[in-house]
């Protein structure tokens, strides 16, 4: 194992810093300092005004269409697990995806979908299937505390989906992928423009089955033993109208279902129905106001194959207003201030009172500084109130940029987040299989944090190096206690949601690209996290439900692109992913903290992938792909164990007409 | 292409407009309710809610036929007498001193729960039961009153072949004594540790329901072959399990096709 982890950090080493000695021969003609033009893109999401990413003052990470199509992604769990180190997707209990960004959980991170939250979640984390990766125009992340200009759940990070408008009168795109297990996928994107309408709508059908997986004997702690597949459909369709130049009215709707079968009989069913419509205007060169108003309702069922009946148990609707205005100074200030109103409605079997609602109103005025041609400082203040206990929240943020080369961006940005207690976790009750009935704390507090973001990103030529280090202190974490018995009853155990102590999470990022002349393409982004030990009110070890964090993980990819005509082009990469081991004490008695706790080492893994895709008269793009190329199996498969049983071969064609 | 266009931003933007939005929620005629538990009389068909881990479900055949000659529309599903596992720590056992609560360890987030190791034993006073009881249940166990079960082939039992020459092919298998099967108390399952009920059981006949782990949470799977049971009077009656769920979804609310007395030929 060791040798091969050696093996592929020299590879991948060697390609970063070689090719460009063994390429000194050719000079290049590139003197650009933006290795793919990225840096030129439009990003909205820091600050919620359009701004090149270069001149952003708080750092945003950019994943391209070009990206998403390179790593072939059939959502957003397979795409960020192959771009970015320092995020693990694992299984919560009940086999349920968890993700880890930097520390922070599903709950943490807010997840926007054309700048709109998402309803539904399962163990704390949304559903990560419903973010289909077939017309994503771009992902903007930003890492760290953005409650000042979101609100609730902003506390880790904030990850935009952008999708894709229609540039062209006409353009069909179909895409088809086969791999082991039966993974099959299917997507069809057809976007019209006319005048002054266009219409995107896209449709992706994917399944794969389940599959068995073994480990090896005495397990330290839990292991899975079978993979659950799944299959899904979603389409999504974006209408849009602009009756004049200054203004544009977009429509959005979708539907999403997924169905995962864990018990032959009882298939579970996951529904989602989004619709939105959105007004833009440029009132005039200086001002412009955005109006919208967003719907989504995901729905849990099981379908009971021997009644035939479909019975729903949970649905989340979320129904938000948002205003946002914008007012731009001649000296380049600009001035947003916005207002939010979203109902929120829970109906769950497993709630005390199966229905609950809560509404939530915000106002926010943020400030654009632009203080001189190197100097920029954002200043943003928010009041959040939500309805249920009653929570009302002061969040601010200050970002600042600069910029003392052409060619070197310096960033520090200070923000707060916080998390109102969810209606799932004040109102819970839910007997576990008789094992514990976990209750809902109605006196949670809000989690709260501050968050410290310092970073440096530098380009000369064709190499760029991004520096990124973070603090968070979070104080009155929401999650599961330890579980007790009520006095004198010793029958019935009780798990309840609290509020833990102050912990903090600390990191860095270093991320390094390259691009050559000859056709290569080379990143490697390496990931430090440390999780300061959660404790409980009591001063006890926090029971954390999920899986630790990895102090170390990287990314690294290198392509290899060439046009041999106009007619047809070749591209050859290879990437991967590593993340480190992982210790964690846990109690060696869940019922008995008193016993004490053992050391459980969650082992170090690697997982590499090589692709090559023909280009065939830009229409045509065959694709075929090793996963896991060192036939990598786990010995346990604990819950953070990777999702592979060996060596996979994916085949894939995509055909575009326009 | 300027009519394809133009249809296909009408059929765009009326999708999109189609859902009448509301703060609770759109769309719930497409889900079934759940109705209420089962009350009517189904002929040859038993319902029980067997999902609590506490008690055996005892059912007398012979009087449900009475019954049911005497009153045509008579719910045999009212016929079950539930009686708890005894739990509490008891100096009276059985003869054998066997009675109580058998905890073992089952690795249950490993290698699954046919791994399993004796941790701890405490007596409690035998099981109660009827005077008068032809089968019992507990969850997917099944337990005769000294009589046998046998497995068949047979999925119909409308159609259940009526001949000596069948019934001569059949194996039974009487009831054997169990540590590991009649699963009470689940307090500590986090940590593997299940509490038993010593208790005969018949292995075959529990064979309708098989409960495994991995995975987690455990599977159930079905088998709905029609089973023979014979009584300790020498009878037989045929078992069918049609349904494990009730429509909530909940485990071990039964839905049994059954006929007795059977005669064969």
């Amino acid at each position: 194992m060791k040798g091969y982890l050696v093996s592929c950090f020299c590879a991948v080493g060697a390609l970063m810093w070689c090719v460009p000695s063994a390429l000194a021969g050719i000079e290049s003609t590139d003197s650009c300092t933006d290795l793919d033009g990225s840096l030129d893109e439009i990003v909205v999401t820091a600050v919620r005004t359009p701004k090149l990413l270069k001149d952003v003052p708080v750092q945003t990470i950019l994943i391209t269409a070009k990206d998403v199509a390179r790593t072939d992604a059939t959502n957003i769990e397979e795409l960020l697990q192959q771009e970015m180190p320092g995020i693990e997707f694992s299984y919560a209990m009940n086999q349920q995806v968890h993700m880890n960004f930097g520390g922070f959980g599903g709950q943490g991170v807010l997840f926007l979908v054309n700048g709109e939250r998402l309803a539904g979640e399962t163990m704390d984390d949304v559903d990560f299937n419903r973010l289909d990766m077939s017309n994503v125009d771009r992902i903007e992340i930003v890492r760290g505390a953005s409650s000042a200009i979101y609100g609730s759940n902003a506390v880790g990070g904030v990850i935009n989906i952008i999708t894709k408008d229609a540039l062209r009168p006409w353009d069909i795109k179909l895409n088809a992928r086969i791999g082991k297990h039966r993974e099959q996928r299917y997507s069809l994107t057809l976007s019209n423009r006319y005048k002054i309408v266009s219409n995107v709508l896209s449709a992706t059908l994917y399944g794969i089955d389940n599959y068995n997986v073994e480990s090896g004997p005495e397990p330290a702690t839990r292991v899975f033993t079978t993979v659950y597949g799944n299959k899904t459909w979603n389409f999504n369709d974006e209408f849009t109208v602009r009756p004049a130049d200054n203004v544009r009215l977009t429509a959005r709707g979708g539907y999403f279902r997924r169905q995962l079968t864990r018990t032959y009989d009882t298939p579970e069913r996951y529904h989602d129905y989004t619709a939105s419509v959105r007004g833009e205007w440029n009132l005039d060169t200086s001002n412009s106001l955005s109006l919208s108003y967003a719907f989504d309702q995901y729905d849990k069922s099981d379908f009971h194959r021997l009644s035939g009946l479909d019975i729903r148990s949970y649905s989340n609707v979320q129904n938000s207003v948002r205003a946002l205005y914008i007012h731009s100074f001649n000296g380049g200030d600009i001035l947003t201030a916005g207002a939010d109103y979203t109902h929120d409605y829970l109906m769950n079997t497993k709630l005390d009172g199966r229905t609950r609602k809560q509404y939530g109103a915000d106002a926010f005025l943020q400030y654009d500084r632009n203080i001189n041609d190197r100097m920029e400082a954002v200043g943003v203040i928010r009041y959040d109130y939500i309805s249920d206990g009653h929570v009302s929240r002061v969040t601010p943020k200050i970002s600042f940029r600069y910029t003392p080369a052409g060619q070197l961006n310096l960033r520090l940005s200070y923000g707060m987040g916080f998390r109102a207690p969810t209606l799932k976790e004040k109102y819970y009750d839910f007997d576990m299989a008789g094992i514990w009935i976990v209750k809902g704390n109605a006196h949670l507090k809000p989690e709260s944090s501050h968050n410290l973001n310092i970073s440096a990103d530098y380009s000369k030529r064709n190499y760029n190096l991004t520096v990124t280090t973070y603090y968070n202190k979070v104080n009155d974490k929401i999650t599961t206690g330890l579980p007790y018995y009520l006095p004198g009853d010793d029958s019935q155990l009780y798990l309840d949601y609290v509020n833990l102590d102050g912990y903090s999470i600390m990191g860095a990022d270093v991320t390094i690209q390259g691009r050559w002349n000859c056709g290569v393409t080379a990143k490697l982004a390496y990931s430090y996290n440390h999780e300061f030990t959660a404790r409980d009110k009591s001063g006890n070890r926090a029971n954390n439900q999920y899986m630790p964090t990895r102090p170390h993980s990287l990314v690294a990819r290198a392509d290899w692109t060439h046009d041999f005509s106009k007619k047809y082009s070749l591209t050859v990469g290879i990437n991967g992913r590593f993340l480190s081991t992982v210790s964690n004490k846990e109690y060696k008695d869940y019922y008995d903290i008193d016993a004490g706790t053992i050391d459980v080492r969650y082992p170090a893994y690697t997982i590499w992938r090589l692709s090559c895709s023909q280009q065939i008269y830009d229409r045509v793009k065959l694709t075929l792909a090793i996963d896991n190329i060192f036939n990598y199996k786990p010995d346990y498969y604990y819950l953070n164990a990777p999702l592979t049983d060996g060596i996979s071969f994916l085949a894939g064609v995509s055909v575009e007409l326009n | 292409m300027r009519i394809t266009t133009k249809v296909l931003n009408i059929a765009g933007a009326a999708a999109i407009l189609l859902p009448l939005q509301s703060c609770d929620g759109i769309f719930s005629g497409l889900y079934d309710e759940t109705p209420a538990e089962v009350t009517r009389t189904v002929e040859g068909q038993l319902y029980l809610d067997a999902s609590d881990w506490g008690k055996w479900h005892y059912l007398d055949l012979e009087a449900v036929a009475d019954s049911i000659r005497s009153n045509p529309g008579y719910n045999p599903s009212s016929a079950w007498e539930t009686m708890d596992i005894p739990t509490s720590v008891s100096a009276t056992t059985d003869a054998d001193g066997l009675s109580g609560l058998y905890t073992y360890w089952y690795d249950v987030f490993g290698e699954g729960i046919s791994r399993y190791e004796f941790r701890s034993f405490d007596p409690t006073s035998p099981q109660p039961e009827p005077e008068k009881w032809s089968i019992a249940i507990h969850r997917n166990n099944i337990r005769t009153n000294h009589g046998s079960i046998a497995a068949t082939s047979c999925r119909d039992i409308d159609r259940l072949p009526t001949s000596v020459d069948f019934l001569e092919s059949l194996i039974f298998e009487e009831d054997i004594w169990s540590e590991t099967d009649v699963w009470v108390n689940q307090d500590r399952m986090l940590m593997g540790l299940i509490g038993n009920q010593g208790i005969k059981i018949n292995r075959t006949g529990s064979g309708w329901l098989r409960i495994d782990i991995p995975p987690m949470p455990p599977s159930f799977t079905l088998d709905n072959s029609v089973f023979i049971v014979k009584l300790n009077d020498g009878t037989y009656a045929a078992l069918q399990l049609e349904d494990y769920q009730n429509a909530a979804g909940v485990k071990c609310c039964l839905t049994i096709n059954y006929r007795y007395p059977l005669s064969f030929q």
